[in-house]
């Protein structure tokens, strides 16, 4: 896996400075670069968002389609998640050749451990007639450009791509042999929203020297040698964690790193759901920005 | 500036998609008003003094009216009065996808200059162009979208210069709640008939008005006449499930009561199930797309073999019906019973506007009148008109609005007057109109792909043709026909053998495919022949000059020419492109007396002998393979010069030259045939005659029994050899009579394409492939066939249209649709020659045979005219005499005396126009005598009425 590469020296002031923390950009080590969301940035998306993180951007549409329940969960519907990337050189050298692939299903299988579950999403919402049709929503991420810190980035952006999705509302009607029938209504106002107060963010945090940070860029993840991925809940609850990166970590920072988590994962959600409620509020009449900027 | 438009529809799989369209709107949108000066237009459509005498709105003023004004009222707006409007995108848009027929009415309306209408693409315009709001539906929305197009227009026509008396804009609505809304903006909004009823210049126009549905209310009785018919999506939900069919509704023509309902199965799995009575017909009207639900068993019927016409007076709606309905039923055998059905809903109305007469109300003061449409497969309508007196007598046109389920008969609108009834051009406007015959004249469209004239042969075009304008080629048709598409010719080579050569007009090569000319050719089919009268498929410079084949003119033909031996066997086909010089035209009879007249030698007469002779050997064959002759009687008038009016009329007589160019024509087509079959086996257009089913046959079979002769109906060839021996001693007409009755057991030959069907035989002609290619001016399946043969021979690229299947077949399905209408068309043209006729003739006592035997009447043809008749035997002024029917016969006992088929009667002929509403040819019996029944015969005929008409 190739990686920005950084001299000794550098790696040195890196570690020195997060020891005192005060980071290379200036930041403290719990502290997120400038964050930029917006919504509803693809039209022929159901719903839609793109999270700019300092220089990492990523693009979340959201496709509702009608589908089979899964056997087992006959009442509630679900989410596929796909990666890709824009222009693979551009996003994060880590896509160049076959790691892409590899890397988009990393991320997409941690993706499903996050998002894909009762706890998260009311699912039994997607579901439109048990054992037979329900809502699958496929959530497709773009990774635009990549700075480090990709999760983050990836979950803040399903959390307001969720917020956004307009699902059309359908009836089923029975004929007479029992035989059903999906209508539609006609007035494509008539939707149904998703409750995404449940939904989690991912916190990163990279272990580096003896401390760790939230939001590596690519300098100070090349520094690291492990990290701990947590999703948090806007009540601090924490859904899943997993370790990346070729290190170990031992159990004492282990914790450590989950109380920071939860600290700055819970003070993310608050500032997040403002910024979205308040966009929507603006209806129409919001400027987009779109990619333009 | 981008927008875009989002919606979510179902597919076909059962999922929902989300679209999204960009909708670009632009600020270069004009006005089209003459009084405009900010608009940078080019050229205007709105005239700057739009006057129209009217009491509401004295000011000038252009109309803006809404899609539903549009949809119902389109008779009114038609009328050349109504000038200045401004049709917006939304109604245009809205009016295309709920209406074909009117969308382009509508635009033909659009495209007359004279009449000032203006299409404004609001939905572009960054003023106009308005987004859907949350909980609005799409009709609010356009709506909405019409009142802020007219608002922006009331807005941008108030020039300074213009005053208080300037320019207005008048929204014309039926909405109650939409006018409410945009007299809330300040817009000048009237309801449709109320703005009608204003224009004091134009009275009449008010008779045009549709009836909306709250006037509609007004005119029924309380009482429900019929069952309601089940919404559409339980209809669907039937016709899945099997509980109901689907089929095309047939009213029948002899019978108001009785229908058949024609459901199309998978493949040849039709069926068809019959209607009986009011109830169960359920106001279905004849062509409409119906769902019908089977009855039990047990209340199934027999078709009724009697004629009843609904021609009593304006009956009530709360008349009776079972006293209408008891004449219905009669003694059913199990056998004679059908699938019987009532119809539970309509899927689609196929309403047109119908030609036909007015029956006036007895009532003076009463402005509601019957109408009796021409055809009488359509029940009479209700139509509210004030000028009652002037339209009775006339011909006039009238359109359904609707039919509610308290009404006896539909109620309809006055669209317009096509003159008095009787009277030729109006009479002949009806039948063509009737018949669904496109016969108006060709449109700039159409006349810009004509060849520029004078036209010449280029070397070019001389380049890549084979020049055949040394051989003595010659055309031979009836007296008078000036487009001639075919012409012969015939030589003996210098190896002993004969070339003959069919020549036939290159049409294809003025006609290129997909431009305005060919579709419409494509849409007419086929040119119509009336007496007196041609309407053509193509425009006359091409029909009687450029592809005609004259004589002593260069004129581009499609050949095949064979080489024969002495017995007419084909040694060589070929095809080519070619130019040639006929040498002479001649009648049918001119080439007759030619080959008789043993002193003529000349090159020509050479050529038509040689033919001759080849044309009786090839028919020899012909007759032996099983090919049928069959019988028509066919009739001509001689036409007087100066009125136009028939003078006389003799039945056609058949010549051997009819039969030699026929020959010809034949042996030409079936060469194509093969030939373009082999090169497209899957795009091939061909003709093909199928064998008619065995009891199509019984009725011939049964008639030749009552005169003790055997019919064979096994093969073509059996039919053709008992056909000759069938004689009858002393009955030298029985033979004719028989093929008559013959030709009355075929199927219809049809047009299809090979790669849709696997059937290709022709009946009649006893051929395993057959096709049309020799007359391509006058039927456009020869151009279609020109153009796969000319590729076939590399003489000329091919289009995508040509090699499709499915589009093939649809045109196919049109062209047999407009060669049936047009040979009704000709028919009925033929009956009116009939009726003037015979209107200056009186009574005339003729002899006839009856063809056939019904319940009530038998139909007795007179071969002096061709013509048949009915007589009937039960009448509703006296008491009918007594009938008894054998099916079996068939015969029918009036009396004492008992009708077979081809028993000899004589009968008075006379034109019956006491009924105004439809002249009909009379026929009553004079012999044999049956007291009660028959008339005394005619004294002989006044003479000196006779000499004044010989003249």
């Amino acid at each position: 896996m190739a990686t920005v590469q950084v001299s000794e020296a550098e790696k040195v002031y890196i570690l020195h400075g997060i020891r005192d923390d005060l980071r290379v950009d200036g930041r403290g080590c719990e502290d997120y670069r400038h964050m930029e969301v917006e919504t509803d940035v693809v039209s022929n998306t159901d719903g839609s968002a793109k999270v700019t993180l300092g220089h990492t951007a990523v693009l979340v549409g959201i496709k509702a389609e009608i589908g089979k329940p899964r056997p087992m969960i006959a009442n509630e519907g679900y989410l596929e998640f796909f990666v890709d990337w824009w222009v693979s050189a551009n996003a994060t050298p880590e896509f160049e050749g076959r790691g892409g692939e590899e890397l988009g299903t990393e991320l997409s299988n941690t993706l499903y451990k996050v998002f894909n579950n009762q706890h998260s999403l009311d699912l039994k919402s997607l579901c439109i007639s048990p054992g037979e049709h329900c809502w699958v929503l496929y959530v497709d991420v773009l990774l635009l450009q990549c700075d480090g810190n990709l999760y983050d980035a990836i979950s803040v952006a399903i959390k307001a791509a969720l917020f956004n999705t307009k699902i059309p509302r359908v009836h089923i009607s029975t004929d007479e042999e029992g035989g059903k029938e999906i209508e539609l209504s006609d007035d494509p106002y008539d939707c149904m929203r998703l409750d995404v107060e449940n939904v989690p963010c991912i916190v990163t945090l990279c272990k580096i020297g003896h401390r760790h940070v939230v939001d590596a860029t690519l300098l100070e993840k090349a520094c690291s040698v492990a990290s701990l991925i947590i999703s948090v809940t806007h009540r601090g609850i924490i859904t899943c964690s997993r370790k990346v990166g070729r290190g170990s970590l031992d159990p004492e920072s282990i914790c450590e790193m989950i109380e920071a988590g939860k600290r700055v994962g819970k003070a993310l959600h608050p500032p997040l759901m403002k910024l979205l409620q308040q966009e929507e509020s603006l209806g129409k009449k919001r400027q987009k920005v779109g990619f333009l900027c | 500036m981008l927008k875009s438009k989002t919606f979510v529809k179902k597919t076909r799989s059962g999922g929902v998609m989300k679209v999204v369209r960009e909708h670009y709107l632009r600020d270069d949108i004009w006005c089209g008003s003459e009084v405009c000066t900010e608009c940078k237009q080019d050229s205007t459509v709105l005239q700057k003094d739009a006057c129209i005498e009217s009491s509401l709105c004295p000011y000038p003023h252009y109309l803006v009216p809404d899609t539903n004004v549009v949809l119902h009222q389109i008779d009114v707006l038609e009328d050349p009065v109504i000038r200045n409007v401004i049709i917006l995108q939304t109604v245009l848009q809205e009016v295309r996808h709920r209406s074909a027929p009117v969308y382009k009415r509508l635009k033909d309306i659009i495209h007359e200059q004279g009449r000032h209408f203006y299409t404004f693409t609001n939905e572009h315009h960054r003023e106009t162009f308005i987004e859907r709001e949350p909980g609005e539906s799409a009709n609010d929305r356009n709506d909405r979208a019409i009142r802020v197009a007219a608002k922006w227009y009331s807005q941008h026509l108030k020039t300074p210069e213009s005053g208080p008396d300037g320019l207005k804009v008048v929204l014309l609505t039926n909405d109650q709640s939409n006018k409410l809304k945009a007299e809330e903006t300040g817009l000048a909004v009237y309801k449709f008939d109320e703005y009608i009823k204003s224009l004091t210049g134009n009275p009449e126009l008010v008779d045009c008005l549709a009836l909306s549905n709250d006037d509609k209310n007004e005119i029924t009785s309380s009482k429900v006449l019929f069952p309601e018919h089940l919404p559409l999506s339980k209809v669907q939900a039937g016709i899945k499930s099997g509980s109901f069919l689907q089929g095309t509704f047939r009213a029948s023509r002899d019978n108001y009561l009785e229908a058949t309902v024609f459901v199309q199965g998978e493949g040849e799995d039709s069926t068809e199930v019959l209607i009986q009575g009011l109830q169960n017909l359920n106001r279905a009207v004849h062509q409409d797309v119906v769902a019908v639900q089977l009855l039990p068993k047990n209340q199934w019927v027999a078709p009724s073999s009697v004629v009843l016409q609904d021609d009593g007076a304006a009956k009530d709606d709360n008349v009776d019906e079972d006293e209408e309905e008891k004449v219905l039923t009669g003694p059913l055998t199990e056998t004679a019973r059908r699938a019987t059905g009532k119809v539970v809903g309509i899927i689609k109305r196929n309403w047109r506007p119908f030609c036909g007469m007015l029956n006036v109300s007895q009532i003076k003061e009463s402005t509601r009148h019957l109408f009796t449409p021409a055809d009488r497969r359509i029940p009479r309508i209700r139509i509210e008109t004030r000028q009652a007196s002037t339209l009775a007598g006339q011909r006039i046109m009238v359109a359904i609005d609707g039919w509610p389920k308290d009404s006896r008969y539909p109620n309809g609108h006055f669209v317009r007057s096509l003159g008095g009834a009787g009277e030729k051009d109006t009479e002949e406007e009806v039948l063509l109109l009737e018949h669904d015959v496109p016969h108006q004249v060709f449109s700039q469209a159409v006349l810009s792909f004509l060849p520029k004239t004078p036209w010449s042969i280029t070397p070019e075009d001389m380049a890549q043709r084979q020049d055949l304008r040394h051989l003595t080629v010659c055309s031979v048709d009836p007296p008078g026909c000036t487009d001639i598409d075919d012409a012969l010719h015939c030589r003996e080579l210098e190896n002993g053998k004969l070339e003959v050569g069919v020549h036939i007009a290159d049409v294809s090569h003025f006609i290129r495919p997909g431009n305005a000319l060919d579709k419409e050719a494509a849409n007419r089919g086929t040119t119509v022949y009336l007496c007196g009268k041609r309407i053509d498929m193509v425009p006359e410079l091409l029909s009687s000059n450029l592809c005609s084949l004259r004589s002593n003119v260069e004129r581009f033909a499609f050949s095949c020419i064979w080489e024969m031996n002495h017995k007419a066997e084909i040694l060589k086909t070929r095809f080519t492109k070619s130019v040639i010089n006929s040498k002479a035209s001649l009648t049918y009879a001119e080439a007759q007396m030619r080959i008789d007249d043993a002193n003529k030698n000349d090159d020509i007469t050479k050529s038509l002998r040689g033919l001759n002779k080849l044309a009786k050997i090839l028919k020899r064959k012909r007759i032996e393979n099983g090919a049928l002759t069959l019988s028509s009687l066919e009739v001509r008038f001689h036409i007087d010069s100066e009125t136009h009016d028939p003078i006389d009329l003799q039945t056609k007589e058949l010549m051997e030259t009819n039969s030699m160019v026929e020959e010809f024509m034949l042996l030409a087509n079936i060469s194509v045939a093969q030939k373009i079959y082999d090169e497209f086996p899957e795009s091939a257009l061909l003709r093909k005659h199928p064998a008619p089913p065995p009891s199509n046959y019984d009725i011939l079979i049964k008639a030749a029994k009552s005169k003790n002769v055997m019919i064979h109906t096994d093969s073509a060839k059996a039919l053709a050899d008992s056909l000759d021996v069938a004689k009858v001693d002393g009955f030298q007409y029985f033979n004719t009579l028989l093929r008559i009755l013959a030709t009355r057991c075929m199927m219809q030959a049809v047009y299809f394409c090979s790669g849709m069907d696997s059937d290709f035989h022709h009946y009649g002609l006893a051929s395993p492939i057959y096709t049309h290619f020799t007359s391509p001016i006058r039927r456009y399946a020869d151009i279609i066939v020109h153009r796969l043969l000319a590729v076939a021979i590399g003489a000329d690229s091919t289009y995508p249209d040509l090699m499709d299947k499915h589009k093939q077949s649809a045109l196919c399905n049109n062209l047999n649709y407009r060669h049936k209408m047009s040979q009704y068309a000709q028919r009925a043209s033929v009956a009116f020659h009939t009726q003037l006729f015979f209107k200056t003739r009186g009574i005339i006592n003729e002899e006839g045979f009856v063809l056939f035997v019904r319940k009530n009447a038998i139909i007795v043809l007179i071969p002096k005219f061709g013509l048949e008749g009915t007589v009937f035997f039960n009448s509703k002024d006296k008491a009918s005499p007594s009938l008894v029917f054998d099916e079996e016969g068939p015969s029918l006992k009036v009396e004492q005396h008992t009708f077979h088929i081809f028993d000899q009667v004589k009968v008075t002929i006379s034109l019956d126009d006491s009924n105004i509403q439809h002249q009909k040819i009379r026929m009553a019996l004079t012999e044999p005598v049956i007291p009660g029944v028959s008339v005394p015969a005619p004294e002989a005929e006044p003479q000196a009425k006779k000499q004044k008409l010989d003249r």
